[in-house]
């Protein structure tokens, strides 16, 4: 019996310690950065590209550059309420050091080392570049400071458990930076790595599953709104076909469909920031986005069903 | 036999609804058809320079789209809390938590087009116009309308 009882406990501690193990959370080392002069016009473009102001913008106001977060993000896994990224010294980044950034930016991890939930889409900006997150970060800096802390997330047990996010991040992030297919147009490259990487549109446009994390197989094929109400089209040849490169970049700019008509929902706030991007740039994402084989994506009901007021 | 009876007719009863409720989105729906219609179906084809401007056609559909947007409070009054079959967008069911602002959403729309009713002399005013009108459509589509496909 004695014996039993010791086997249990030391096979719960070794699960304890690969749980442990598996869930540290991960850093850029300050000493891995070089000496580096950045770059605040392009950290502008990663800004816009990156569709920060999307969510950390004040809601409600018309100033897309007040960081002062304060967004309510409902989700099948609680609601989130979206940080102040303002330089405020206090609420804000505005203390942060660099390395601080871009271990946040790229690997989900917060200064006092805690994860950050995948609400923020660090499964994404992973794919960016060192140099964009550090153009980022002095962009970021510019910017008028927002007084004010944001309500905290509410989240039910076990998805408050921030450690948990560790075992999120080993089963869906791959941990590595974006690597150039050479035997794409350059274009094409940098539309790949605005679509995958910044503007992280596979975060919406793609079905998840259970555990919260995107279905590979369908990226990018739509799927059930993750804030509620309605659907997230297909953004694969599958129903982009008719669609020309031309009318995606169209459709970046103004928000106007091919069909006539406009984007609202959250694509709304999208389209603010894809309209401030280069025309080169939307360019190179609608060259990519062309470039994705149709792909099904997952099953409606059909049925009108009765919604509850 | 009667208890049979009594579930047939309750069930034809919800059907029934059903049915109206489905008028109700239909009749929401077209609206914001019509106002589709005047918007992209003439003046955007003049801004994008398919079609010549023309002043008499413009300020048609300058008319049409102000009594239509007018109508807005009242249409979307009842909810009909079901989504109009197969349509590509529907109605947020904040629209009823929330009526007061989402009407207060239509006086910006009506005083763009308005606006745009004094402004709009050749194709190049009309795309200022335009535009504002647009960002005033998509103010209150950001939060109340659904894309259901």
């Amino acid at each position: 019996m004695l014996r039993r009882i010791l086997l249990g406990l030391i096979v719960a501690a070794a699960g304890a310690g690969i749980f442990w193990w598996l869930t540290i959370p991960a850093v850029v080392a300050p000493a891995s950065l070089a000496a580096y002069t950045p770059n605040v016009a392009n950290g502008l473009a990663v800004f816009n590209a990156g569709g920060c102001s999307s969510c950390h913008a004040v809601p409600s106001q018309p100033d897309r550059l007040k960081l002062g977060g304060g967004l309510a993000m409902p989700s099948p896994f609680g609601t989130f309420t979206v940080p102040n990224i303002s330089p405020d010294l206090t609420e804000g980044i505005g203390r942060w050091s660099e390395a601080d950034f871009v271990t946040a930016l790229l690997k989900g991890t917060s200064p006092d080392g805690r994860h950050y939930f995948p609400a923020f889409p660090y499964a994404s900006y992973q794919q960016a570049s060192v140099a964009d997150a550090r153009d980022l970060f002095a962009y970021l800096k510019t910017l008028a400071p927002v007084a004010g802390k944001t309500p905290d997330h509410d989240l039910p047990f076990p998805f408050n458990i921030r450690r948990n996010v560790g075992i999120w991040k080993w089963l869906f992030m791959d941990g590595k930076p974006f690597t150039a297919d050479a035997s794409r147009s350059p274009s094409w490259n940098r539309g790949a790595y605005l679509v995958n990487g910044l503007g992280h549109c596979a975060e919406c446009h793609s079905p998840r599953n259970v555990l919260g994390g995107i279905v590979a197989t369908q990226r990018f094929a739509g799927g059930p709104n993750p804030e509620g109400e309605g659907w997230v089209p297909n953004i694969t040849q599958k129903r982009l076909g008719d669609w020309s490169a031309k009318d995606i970049e169209y459709f970046l700019e103004s928000g106007q469909t091919p069909d006539g008509d406009t984007a609202g929902g959250s694509m709304a706030r999208v389209i603010r920031n894809t309209s401030q991007l280069s025309p080169g740039d939307r360019a190179a994402m609608a060259e990519y986005l062309k470039s994705l084989p149709p792909v099904e994506g997952p099953p409606r009901s059909s049925k009108a069903k009765q919604k509850e007021g | 036999m009667k208890r049979v009876l009594v579930v047939t007719g309750v069930l034809l009863l919800s059907v029934g609804a059903v049915v109206a409720q489905q008028d109700v989105a239909v009749q929401q729906q077209n609206l914001m058809k019509a106002q589709g219609k005047n918007m992209y179906g003439v003046l955007l084809k003049v801004v994008k320079g398919e079609t010549p401007f023309d002043q008499a056609a413009v300020n048609a559909a300058l008319a049409g789209l102000e009594a239509d947007v007018a109508k807005i409070p009242t249409v979307f009054t009842p909810n009909p809390k079901v989504d109009v079959v197969d349509a590509t967008f529907g109605s947020s069911q904040k629209i009823w938590q929330n009526k007061p602002d989402f009407d207060a959403k239509v006086t910006p729309v009506t005083k763009a087009i308005v606006d745009a009713k004094g402004t709009a002399k050749d194709a190049a005013s009309l795309k200022v116009a335009f535009d504002a009108i647009q960002a005033k459509c998509t103010d209150c589509h950001e939060t109340y309308r659904v894309k259901l496909k």
